[in-house]
């Protein structure tokens, strides 16, 4: 699953076994491999005859020659898999010591001796799974905002805006959620990226999709991106519907990414939380944490208590 | 059974050494009497490119006559004396048609319409007294808008044979493109496969049209507002790009009437959704029709008597 060339009309890269690009629907340069693996399809396993592809082989294929069944292939599809890693740079002593310091760090509201009480049940040291892409887009947008509305709390406004966008992650990720991976994003250092090896002391999580699902889970991305993008500096006004966007994409590059990170579970009064530190800078540490309730409650009883105090005193004082 | 590649109209089949003819326009045939299957080899020209794809059958014989004879049956009733109509020589045949892809780039400019609400008095006549209520209606604010729509348009599919009007490939569309394929001899060895007929120039022409009722449809879509009316919009093309495919299809010819044309029956190889040129029977027609009113009259005057009673 190797990128093999690019896309003549759209420079989108073209990976082994593509027919067309999968942006513009462009036919791919022939290779002498994909014939090949073409062939086969065609080909009986029992006795290597070059069997005809007929109308009765479909529902039961059986080779003319020895009777035995033939294979009819389905399209290439193969799965995803991650191609580029990312190294541990923080050692799960540390990953710990970050940890009990975030567990520390949150606040009055929060247990006093969260970091001292919470037990860790488990630390995970994962590379989770992530589609990095560039890709220049030219992209119409039509949308109703609250500018320049009259009766109608609408108005409609259309424009164009050009993209170009570099390291843009995708999240690919089902053991970890979307808000958690965009925290985890900016911290890493992708021009330390190596080809996968071995994967020592962690594992690394699968893509689970197929590559034409990836495809068009990258392209939904893109699309979400935009409308994000548009909303937060283009389209007038404050207050959005309808944003819809269609973009001409160009030279779309897609690198599958594992990430390092660590995944703590722990427990403070018998109820499990989580807690997630960066792979590579441990400043990046964030998680679930229990609140200290009775905290709460005496704060939200004290502000009024607090109010009626005062008010007392300057009515005293009149 | 390896498939014969030859170059020439006239043949001697390889397996059985009977001497056959391949007919005009044909690219690959299966011997009269061995069915060794024969694929032609020929250059593509500027005027009959040679096939780039193809898309496989998936839907065997069987199936095909199954489909077409349930297709027969629904219809059967309307069609003039359909029903007895055998289907007896089915054809799988790669028929040739062209797939077009471009960039797309429209201006357009319309009126959108934004809803809001409105509170109005109104009068109305209660237990006999004037009196004055008050309303909620939604009206529409009307403001133009202009802008521009790009996007790619791919598998846009044109027939390449002129024994095929694009209107009959239409109706049995869409097919498959997952399935798609790079040709190859050995994909259509063992059936009849045409070359193409229209010229990629007319395939071009035929596809742009496609094209811009895509756009139409897609830039519909793309507006904002509750409403919009009075939508105009011009689309240019940019890097079109074409290719001819060969697609699957079974054909076949009903005779109804001996003395009447054969009909023709297309049936989808990937599908099976299955078009025929169908014959309204016009006396069967108004027969429906005068039975329908036939019913309503009885319902109307039975409803009547009951009310009178």
């Amino acid at each position: 699953m190797s990128v093999v060339g690019k896309c003549h009309r759209c420079a989108t890269d073209l990976e082994d076994g593509d027919l067309r690009c999968s942006i513009c629907g462009t036919i791919a340069p022939a290779l002498d491999r994909v014939v090949g693996e073409v062939q086969r399809i065609v080909r009986c396993d029992e006795c290597g005859a070059a069997v005809a592809h007929r109308a009765e082989d479909a529902m039961s294929p059986a080779c003319r020659f020895c009777r035995a069944p033939t294979k009819i292939e389905t399209p290439q599809n193969p799965m995803e898999t991650a191609e580029l890693m990312l190294p541990f740079v923080i050692s799960s002593d540390r990953a710990v010591v970050a940890m009990r310091r975030f567990l520390g760090s949150l606040g009055f509201f929060r247990p006093s001796d969260l970091s001292r009480s919470a037990s860790v049940d488990s630390v995970a040291a994962v590379w989770f799974a992530a589609w990095i892409f560039d890709a220049r887009a030219d992209v119409t947008w039509a949308a109703d905002s609250d500018h320049g509305s009259g009766r109608s709390d609408w108005a409609p406004h259309a424009g164009r805006v050009k993209f170009d966008w570099r390291n843009v992650v995708v999240s690919a990720s089902r053991g970890l959620a979307r808000d958690e991976v965009h925290k985890l994003i900016p911290a890493y250092d992708l021009g330390q990226a190596a080809p996968i090896a071995g994967a020592s002391g962690g594992q690394v999580e699968s893509f689970d999709v197929e590559r034409s699902a990836a495809r068009q889970h990258v392209l939904d991305a893109i699309h979400t991106i935009a409308a994000e993008q548009l909303k937060q500096h283009h389209i007038p006004g404050s207050r959005f519907r309808k944003v819809n966007v269609s973009a001409l994409l160009e030279g779309l590059t897609t690198r599958r990414f594992a990430l390092p990170a660590y995944v703590f579970v722990y427990r403070y009064e018998g109820r499990p939380y989580r807690a997630i530190v960066h792979g590579q800078n441990d400043a990046v540490t964030f998680g679930t944490a229990p609140l200290a309730w009775g905290k709460i409650v005496l704060t939200v009883l004290a502000v009024p208590a607090v109010i009626a105090a005062v008010i007392a005193a300057i009515a005293l004082t009149r | 059974m390896s498939a014969n590649v030859i170059a020439s109209r006239s043949y001697a089949c390889q397996e059985c050494g009977a001497e056959l003819r391949l007919p005009e326009g044909r690219r690959s045939v299966a011997c009269l009497y061995c069915k060794c299957p024969t694929v032609i080899e020929r250059p593509g020209s500027a005027d009959a490119p040679a096939p780039a794809l193809v898309l496989p059958f998936v839907v065997p014989e069987a199936a095909a006559r199954a489909a077409v004879a349930a297709w027969k049956k629904k219809w059967r009733w309307f069609h003039a004396s359909l029903a007895g109509a055998a289907i007896d020589d089915i054809q799988g045949i790669y028929l040739p048609a062209y797939l077009y892809s471009a960039a797309l780039t429209s201006h357009y400019r319309c009126e959108i319409g934004e809803h809001y609400q409105e509170t109005e008095e109104y009068e109305t006549t209660e237990n006999g007294k004037r009196v004055t209520k008050t309303r909620t209606v939604t009206k529409t604010e009307w403001r133009s808008l202009q802008g521009e729509h790009v996007g790619y348009v791919a598998d846009v599919m044109v027939t390449a044979s002129r024994g095929l009007p694009n209107g009959e490939l239409g109706a049995i569309e869409p097919f498959d493109m997952r399935l798609l394929r790079r040709y190859q001899a050995a994909l259509v060895s063992g059936w009849a496969s045409e070359d193409a007929s229209v010229a990629p120039a007319d395939g071009v022409q035929a596809a742009r049209a496609e094209a811009v009722r895509i756009e139409a449809g897609r830039i519909g879509a793309f507006l904002p507002g509750d409403n919009n009316r009075g939508l105009e919009f011009q689309t240019h093309v940019d890097r079109e790009s074409l290719d001819l495919a060969l697609v699957p299809i079974w054909t076949l010819a009903i005779r109804p009437d001996p003395k009447q044309p054969a009909q023709r029956v297309l049936c989808n190889g990937q599908t099976a959704r299955v078009w025929g040129a169908e014959r309204w029977s016009p006396l069967k027609i108004a027969a429906f029709i005068a039975i329908l009113f036939a019913i309503g009259e009885g319902v109307w005057l039975a409803l009547r008597a009951g009310g009178g009673g």
